[in-house]
């Protein structure tokens, strides 16, 4: 189950690029997920649920689909 | 996790990046690594036959002068690096325990330990899934897919990512057909109706065939594509 190592790669992505200072909680992250990019969404959703990380605890995921195979993080709902 | 009805009152940060984009600033340093050398990602599932056509390929493509090297994964073990020392090339195990994938860093680290200073051509053996290794650009040239008739002709629709991502796709194991229902024509049907543009070679490698003999197990054609993307990178 390669989600697991997608979700951990979106918080990677997202703090490298210090979207994350300061947030104390990720509310909603959404996500474009290419028809062949090879992700199950429920298996991400899975994985975020159960990431060691407070700030993603409550966090929902919002799915966009196109017939791509690329996975990009459009936006973020933070508090 | 929250139900979607519940109002949300946070800021909004438009973010419009890959979401992998670590992942893919690590395949673009292995891709300087890789240099002149081509590369391919071999993805299949479990069994249908990656290492066996590297032992049918590599004595050939040695035979014509040129240089392969390995990087092998695997979930445990480094029996499939063993098969490969015995054809005395270059080659390395990731050996990933648990991981269902190579991602760009275990290959980043593999080039690290493998001697490829002279090699024109590396061969990435990925672990035995047909989807999870689909989503990890590890910085190769090309990906190659594995199916061999066995899994049946069904799996381009069930599990399209390797398909659409791939470039090649090579149908292993016919020699099995006499056995199967499985058709060949169906697979490539299936195939295309995926990714147009796939380059479809037919082939099987028993083991006990004299290495060199290549006339009727469909390994030929592949050999030459390859040895076509070789000369064109080096001379690029
Ligand atoms: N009949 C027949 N058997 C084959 C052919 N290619 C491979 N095999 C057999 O299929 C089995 C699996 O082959 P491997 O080369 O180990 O497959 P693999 O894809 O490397 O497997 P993993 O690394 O475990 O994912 C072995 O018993 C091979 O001898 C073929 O073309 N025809
Ligand atoms: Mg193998």
């Amino acid at each position: 189950m390669h989600e697991f190592s997608i979700a951990l790669e979106i918080v990677d992505t997202l703090q490298k690029n210090e979207y994350l200072e300061g947030v104390k909680s990720v509310d909603e992250i959404k996500l474009n997920i290419g028809k062949y990019s090879g992700v199950d969404k429920n298996y991400l959703i899975f994985a975020f649920q159960n990431l060691d990380d407070e700030r993603f605890k409550d966090v929902l995921l919002n799915f966009i689909s196109n017939d791509g195979d690329e996975i990009t993080i459009q936006e973020i709902l933070v508090d | 996790m929250l139900n979607s009805s519940r109002r949300r009152v946070g800021r909004s940060l438009s973010i419009q990046r890959n979401a992998l984009e670590t992942n893919e600033a690590i395949a673009n340093k292995n891709k300087r690594l890789f240099g002149k050398a081509f590369v391919i990602n071999f993805l299949s599932s479990p069994g249908s036959g990656k290492t066996s056509l590297l032992e049918s390929i590599v004595p050939i493509l040695k035979s014509d002068g040129f240089k392969p090297a390995v990087i092998e994964g695997d979930v445990e073990t480094d029996l499939d690096k063993k098969r490969i020392d015995e054809l005395d090339i270059p080659a390395y195990q990731i050996v990933t325990n648990g991981t269902c994938h190579l991602d760009a860093k275990m290959v980043n680290g593999a080039l690290n330990n493998l001697n490829r200073k002279d090699a024109d051509i590396i061969f990435i053996e990925n672990v035995g899934n047909l989807v999870c290794p689909t989503s990890f650009n590890l910085g190769e040239d090309i990906k190659a897919v594995v199916l061999s008739v066995t899994e049946g002709d069904d799996k381009p629709l069930k599990y399209p990512a390797a398909f659409y991502k791939s470039k090649v796709m090579i149908i292993n194991k016919i020699d099995l057909l006499p056995f199967l229902d499985s058709s060949i024509t169906k697979i490539k049907e299936n195939a295309l109706s995926v990714n147009k543009d796939l380059a479809i070679f037919e082939t099987f490698c028993k083991k006990n065939e004299k290495a060199g003999n290549i006339e009727n197990n469909g390994l030929s054609d592949f050999i030459s594509f390859m040895e076509n993307n070789i000369n064109s990178k080096v001379s690029k």
